[in-house]
């Protein structure tokens, strides 16, 4: 019996540990993203750390609730972006269960970021949440590639995807269609990429303006934890297993991609919703097309 | 029990056969239908926002009140779509998913139908036009599926083989135009700027979940 709840302990221990080193992680390469982006604008930048000391500054700050905010949903929503990214954590990285589930995780994203915004009561808010909704269209590409990568792996588990890439190869190559379209996804899950219309500095933070001190901290959080989740899940889908077996490879994997999406935001101009709209559209029909092409042939 | 759907949903726990309706419990509907359950419950409890809007041509700003008359309404109108969200996760029929879809179009209207405010009226009409619209496609689909397998239950769908591509796409139109999702979120995307969060946000996460459940089905079915 103490075997057992030794173990239990050993257990929680390791899952906090790993969400710690996850939150870690992200919050580096988010450090590095604005360090590249600031050397190619020809400024020196902040430190890498940088957004690990925001993070731990904003925790200690006082909080104020606006008067104007409906709560309990406006602290329950920074809340759940931590619920819902270590959630995508454990189950995804760890687990490595369904890519369905992580992709409804990721999709609970987009109702935290409009509702963030609504629940504040603020113009600026409400204009990044109803951004927030516009841009839904990059997760539509996302749908047709888990249903191009089903009808190669005939499994959406991705200990069954990371098994079938260590007999075939890496699917990048056989699938480049939605390889290129979770790319996008993450160039647009970036700070400052071309399609981060929800914080666009012209409605000052977007979704993020009214809350501040621990829950701003809550939601940085998130957002390191985040990206080493949809890092960690493109490398792990559609590299596999020459990379993600090995942690110190995994790790590089991620700073690479990090500074290519880095590159990218830095000499990408921010689009007009309108614009960013669109363009994703065009990347959705590219990826239904080759869904149902690969549909049509098998 | 079927593999597949082992395979894309992860585990399958069981069923629960309720008459010729069947509620099945994998990884992902579970996950689903808590989800949904608890924001349900979040937006039962959230008071709704006070909303501040910019005044064109004047000074300072306008607060935007729920009154406790149209709260009332629209409360209960998103307490039946998050019902109707939470088990449209969890069953395994395709004319039962067809009808918690409608019911969930209808809920979305009256969300925002007691806003007064012209333009969030007008894009729920237009919204509600496009629902009843898609509501052919989704329902023909599934009457296209039954003549054509003699069954509309996942489950039994999942097991074999019938080929049936063009049917799931139709399905997918009817979902898509029911959700009001790209392209013709414009529409519901004008319904999100009235005030009341938490009502407005169930009519989003409604949405979401649908979709990518609407995915699981297409995949399961073949």
């Amino acid at each position: 019996m103490d075997i057992i709840i030794l173990n239990n302990i050993y257990h929680v221990i390791d899952a906090i540990s790993y969400g710690l080193y996850a939150f870690l992680v992200g919050g580096l390469l988010l450090g590095f993203h604005r360090k590249i982006i600031a050397r190619i604008q020809g400024r020196p930048g902040p430190p890498i750390i940088q957004y690990l000391i925001h993070t731990f500054k904003y925790y200690l700050k006082e909080i104020s609730i606006p008067i104007t905010a409906g709560n309990p949903l406006y602290i329950f929503m920074a809340l759940m972006g931590i619920m819902v990214w270590l959630t995508a954590l454990y189950l995804g990285v760890v687990f490595k269960t369904s890519l369905l589930i992580l992709i409804g995780l990721y999709v609970l994203q987009k109702i935290v970021e409009h509702g963030c915004g609504l629940s504040s009561g603020s113009p600026y808010g409400k204009l990044g949440g109803v951004r927030s909704v516009f841009s839904a269209a990059a997760e539509v590409p996302l749908f047709a590639a888990v249903g191009i990568i089903y009808i190669l792996t005939q499994s959406l588990i991705i200990k069954d995807i990371i098994s079938y890439q260590l007999l075939n190869g890496p699917i990048i190559f056989k699938l480049p269609f939605a390889a290129f379209a979770f790319f996008i996804l993450l160039i647009s899950k970036a700070p400052n990429s071309p399609f981060g219309i929800v914080k666009d500095k012209s409605i000052v933070s977007g979704y993020i303006t009214e809350h501040f001190g621990i829950l701003e901290s809550l939601i940085l959080i998130s957002d390191a934890i985040a990206w080493f989740v949809l890092l960690w899940l493109f490398i792990a889908v559609f590299i596999g297993p020459i990379v993600i077996l090995n942690p110190l490879l995994t790790l590089i994997g991620m700073v690479i991609l990090t500074f290519i999406i880095s590159i990218i935001c830095a000499l990408t101009p921010l689009l007009t919703p309108n614009h960013s709209v669109m363009l994703q559209i065009l990347i959705t029909a590219l990826v239904i097309i080759d869904l149902l092409h690969k549909s049509a042939t098998i | 029990m079927s593999l597949n759907i082992d395979s894309i949903a992860g585990v399958f726990y069981g069923y629960i056969p309720f008459g010729d309706i069947v509620f099945y419990f994998t990884e992902f509907s579970l996950i689903g239908f808590i989800i949904a359950l608890f924001f349900t419950l979040v937006v039962y409890l959230t008071k709704p926002e006070k909303q501040l809007e910019f005044q064109i041509g004047d000074f300072g700003d306008k607060l935007n009140y729920v009154s406790l008359e149209e709260l009332k309404i629209r409360r209960l109108m998103a307490i039946v779509c998050g019902i109707c969200t939470a088990f449209a996760m969890l069953t395994g029929d395709l004319f039962d998913y067809a009808l918690f879809l409608a019911v969930i179009g209808i809920a979305n209207m009256g969300i925002v139908s007691a806003v007064k405010k012209e333009g969030v009226l007008s894009a729920a009409f237009y919204y509600g036009i496009i629902a009843m619209i898609s509501t052919l496609p989704l329902f023909g689909a599934s009457a296209l599926i039954l003549a054509k397998t003699g069954t509309l239950s996942i489950l039994e769908l999942a097991k074999n083989s019938h080929d049936l591509l063009f049917q799931k796409i139709i399905y997918a139109v009817g979902m898509v135009g029911e959700t009001g999702i790209a392209p013709f979120y414009a529409a519901k995307a004008e319904m999100f700027r009235a005030p009341g969060a938490p009502y407005i946000l169930m009519i989003h996460l409604s949405s979401l979940l649908i979709i990518v459940r609407t995915v699981e089905i297409m995949l399961n079915v073949h």
